[in-house]
């Protein structure tokens, strides 16, 4: 059904990926996106390859954003290295790194596990432990939050609106951020639509993906795709707030997987930001904005760019009267979901970040925006500044009136 | 996204210039782009036009653009906007510190990785022929684990062209081990770097001398910038010219480099990934084009529209065995009748290629027309490779015709009509 057919063929040898490839750029132990990607899944398709440098890969997309030719390049990518995984011992940090969702699950059942699990953490950072497992000690990894958007977003009194949305929050929000969420919910109230929830959602399985877990993501992908497939009947758009997720379930699905109604979906989701720059196209939004005395940096997260939408973010937060905000415009952050957190990818994420972190140095800003959770804590730990979600600033402007 | 005073379709050299100019005089722009462009591989020099007909060169650049045959691009464009556009371009590159240098009158022999010569107008600081040809010694820099650069057939190729020049090689040790096969770009990129620089300035020294000129492949730094090249040519003491390489190019990325910092400067909206395959027309006019990917369709709305979408390779215009079709505003397309005559089958002959030349047939105002002349949208102008009537690999003429034509648009645009 899916019309975005991986044709490694549509691919004419120009190079454009290998100049665009962060990785690439800091480690010449990758081939690079062109090699490892459509050059050798030609070869891949005549009898199984195993390519070391598959594992360099990020996941970034920046290579099927430099394409002229609409490769999926990281796909194939992810597709070959997860081939190539299958049946082979599965390192444990790798394993929870792809399931982070399991463990959100199972520390949201007993009261106060959270703060334990972050303690726990800490600990097994500086004890060497998350090293032995694969997990990076010098990376910054998210900290559970004591109560989860569902569980806040259940508590919180909603004015009813004719107009409705479903919002998903990802693992992300869900279980590490859940004020973004509570923001995100706000936000939309104040421009007149009442927000569901639907607690059936899995994770999207980006993390799955990259982990070399296709089979499970394949099932989320099924899951999701079906309650997408309620909501849409019922007319509602479905809005998401982490942009690795908003790729996931409009692109990668189709990139990756067979299953009715996932094109269609694709065009009922809607990026938070998107939702409200289009809500502004048509003179709809609500610009009753108080003043936000701020100036701060914006990264546009791979994920982002790589859904040819533009950067709504900063079309709406050029909107707050006092506010100041400017594109960093300085690639990729490095993290790439877990890639960063990896034990031995930790030093390539760094330098991959460095041209970011330099540029925030230099910009003086103690505030970015970003609107991915993982290059926010990136951007946090990197450059040692504050990182929010550009609702976060919405919400603010609202909240100043 | 609101309307905007001009969308650009397309993120090559023309779209970008076109947009530069556009906004540098006061428009709200935006570009929408697909892929990097071709200037990641197609070079960051200007070929205005190098040969005629019969693969004869021309003396000048600007004899070429007179005498541009019938048809061609140039001769709707005009001589005296040519010479407006090169200088404009000139001026915002050099504001940005990244100045080419050339002109119009006079033809640039540069060398290529093969060790032959190419006809061309516009040149950065780092390919100044001039220096090539006043020393008496050329030394090609051979520099170890790098592809697609042969040093020694590259001195053997020179010394055909200079039989006066004394020519020599200097081998330089491999800058940094491991790793995949080194292209240019790589090594462009240890070159962005001073202790790396140092290095390979120390290996060059030994052969640096009076009347010298290194012959180089295209690796003194990534950036929209002279840092490195001033850095190494200080510490040689000797100058270096870099020769004209395959992809991906270092002097294209600078390129793209350079016209996309302006952009940002100017305040043009640059959108990535977007998919333009189709538009809305109401009263004969040209409203908005749509995107369409894996999401939804987007609109993009705007008074003026500037087609830059590309010829063959950069898919603005595409072809299967029976048609052939411009996707965004279905133009006709002016291509030979049958498709077996696309093509001249003897490949490097003294002909051009039939394929190469299909394009968009355009009046003066580069607005599209049908086959009776008529315009077909009066608010869209067509440039670049979209335009019919010239094979810019035969004639060295490519990114000529993308900034002169789009200089025009935007001119045309800023205006608000006719030249």
């Amino acid at each position: 059904m899916s019309k975005h057919v991986v044709n490694p063929d549509l691919c004419t040898a120009c190079t454009v990926c290998v100049a665009h490839c962060p990785v690439a750029e800091v480690v010449r132990e990758y081939r690079g996106p062109k090699l490892s990607g459509p050059a050798s899944e030609r070869l891949r398709l005549l009898s199984p390859q195993d390519d070391a440098s598959l594992d360099f890969c990020s996941n970034c997309k920046n290579c099927d954003i430099s394409c002229p030719s609409g490769v999926p390049i990281s796909t194939l990518n992810m597709k070959a290295r997860a081939k190539m995984w299958e049946g082979k011992p599965e390192p444990q940090g790798r394993k929870m790194m792809a399931h982070g969702e399991q463990m959100g699950k199972l520390l949201a059942r007993f009261p106060g596990a959270a703060s334990i699990v972050n303690l726990g953490m800490g600990l097994g950072k500086s004890l060497g432990m998350m090293d032995m497992v694969g997990i990076s000690s010098k990376a910054p990894l998210p900290s559970y939050a004591s109560t989860t958007f569902y569980k806040q977003f259940k508590s919180f009194k909603q004015k009813s609106f004719d107009k409705k949305v479903v919002f998903y929050p990802g693992c992300t929000i869900n279980f590490n951020q859940p004020e973004i969420g509570m923001d995100v919910v706000k936000v939309l109230q104040a421009n007149g639509y009442e927000v569901l929830v639907d607690e059936e959602f899995v994770c999207c399985g980006s993390p799955l993906v990259v982990g070399g877990y296709l089979g499970e993501a394949n099932e989320n992908a099924r899951k999701n795709t079906s309650l997408m497939n309620k909501w849409r009947a019922k007319g509602y758009p479905v809005i998401t707030a982490c942009t690795s997720c908003g790729l996931m379930l409009k692109q990668e699905y189709q990139e990756l997987f067979h299953h009715e109604g996932m094109d269609k979906n694709a065009e009922n989701i809607y990026d938070i930001m998107e939702f409200l720059s289009m809500l502004d196209d048509e003179d709809k939004l609500n610009t009753n904005f108080g003043q936000v005395n701020d100036t701060m940096l914006y990264h546009a997260p791979c994920h982002l760019r790589a859904q040819g939408m533009g950067l709504p973010a900063l079309d709406v937060l050029s909107l707050i009267p006092g506010y100041r905000i400017e594109n960093a415009a300085a690639g990729c952050c490095g993290m790439s979901g877990s890639y960063g957190m990896q034990a031995n990818k930790r030093e390539i994420s760094l330098k991959v970040g460095e041209k970011l972190f330099n540029r925030i140095r230099q910009a003086g800003v103690k505030s970015v925006v970003s609107d991915c959770g993982t290059c926010r804590l990136q951007i946090g730990d990197g450059a040692k500044v504050q990182a929010i979600h550009p609702v976060q600033i919405v919400a603010r402007a609202y909240a100043a009136k | 996204m609101k309307k905007s005073d001009v969308v650009v379709i397309g993120g090559g050299l023309s779209g970008l210039f076109a947009a530069a100019v556009a906004a540098q005089n006061g428009k709200k722009v935006t570009v929408l782009s697909y892929g990097a462009g071709s200037l990641t591989i197609g070079g960051g020099i200007v070929d205005i036009m190098g040969y005629a007909d019969g693969n004869v060169p021309f003396a000048t650049p600007i004899e070429g653009v007179k005498n541009a045959p019938e048809g061609h691009p140039y001769t709707f464009i005009g001589e005296d906007t040519v010479k407006e556009a090169v200088e404009a371009f000139k001026k915002m590159a050099s504001a940005e510190g990244y100045a080419y240098q050339g002109s119009l009158d006079e033809m640039q022999w540069i060398p290529t990785a093969v060790g032959t010569l190419k006809p061309t107008a516009l040149v950065p600081r780092t390919m100044d022929v001039a220096k090539m040809e006043a020393a008496k010694k050329l030394v090609v820099v051979d520099l170890a684990g790098l592809k697609d650069f042969s040093a020694p057939m590259a001195a053997k190729n020179l010394g055909l062209l200079f039989p006066n020049k004394t020519i020599e090689t200097v081998k330089v040790p491999e800058l940094e081990k491991s790793g995949r096969d080194m292209t240019a770009f790589d090594t462009a990129r240890l070159l962005d770097r001073a202790d790396i620089r140092t290095m390979f300035a120390a290996a060059l020294k030994s052969k640096a001398g009076k009347d010298v000129c290194f012959i180089v492949p295209p690796i003194l730094g990534t950036h929209a910038s002279y840092v490195a090249f001033d850095d190494i040519t200080k510490q040689v003491g000797a100058p270096l010219v870099e020769c004209a390489a395959v992809a991906p190019s270092v002097t294209g990325i600078r390129l793209r480099e350079l016209m996309l910092s302006i952009l940002r400067k100017q305040g043009v909206v640059f959108i990535e990934k977007a998919n333009v395959c189709g538009n809305i027309v109401e009263n004969g006019k040209v409203v908005a084009v749509t995107t369409k990917d894996f999401g939804r369709q987007r609109t993009y709305r705007a008074d003026e529209f500037v087609l830059a979408s590309g010829g063959f390779y950069g898919a603005g215009i595409t072809a299967d065995q029976e048609n052939v079709k411009e996707v965004v505003f279905d133009l006709p397309i002016v291509a030979p009748a049958r498709v077996e005559d696309w093509t001249n089958a003897k490949m490097f002959s003294d002909a051009k290629q039939p394929f190469a030349m299909i394009g968009i047939a355009v009046n003066e105002q580069l607005q599209p027309v049908d086959a009776e002349g008529a315009v077909i949208y009066p608010n869209v102008r067509v440039v670049g490779r979209n335009l019919a009537g010239y094979d810019f690999c035969f004639e060295k003429s490519g990114n000529g015709v993308a900034l002169t034509s789009a200089y025009k648009a935007a001119s045309l645009i800023v205006k608000g009509g006719k030249a």
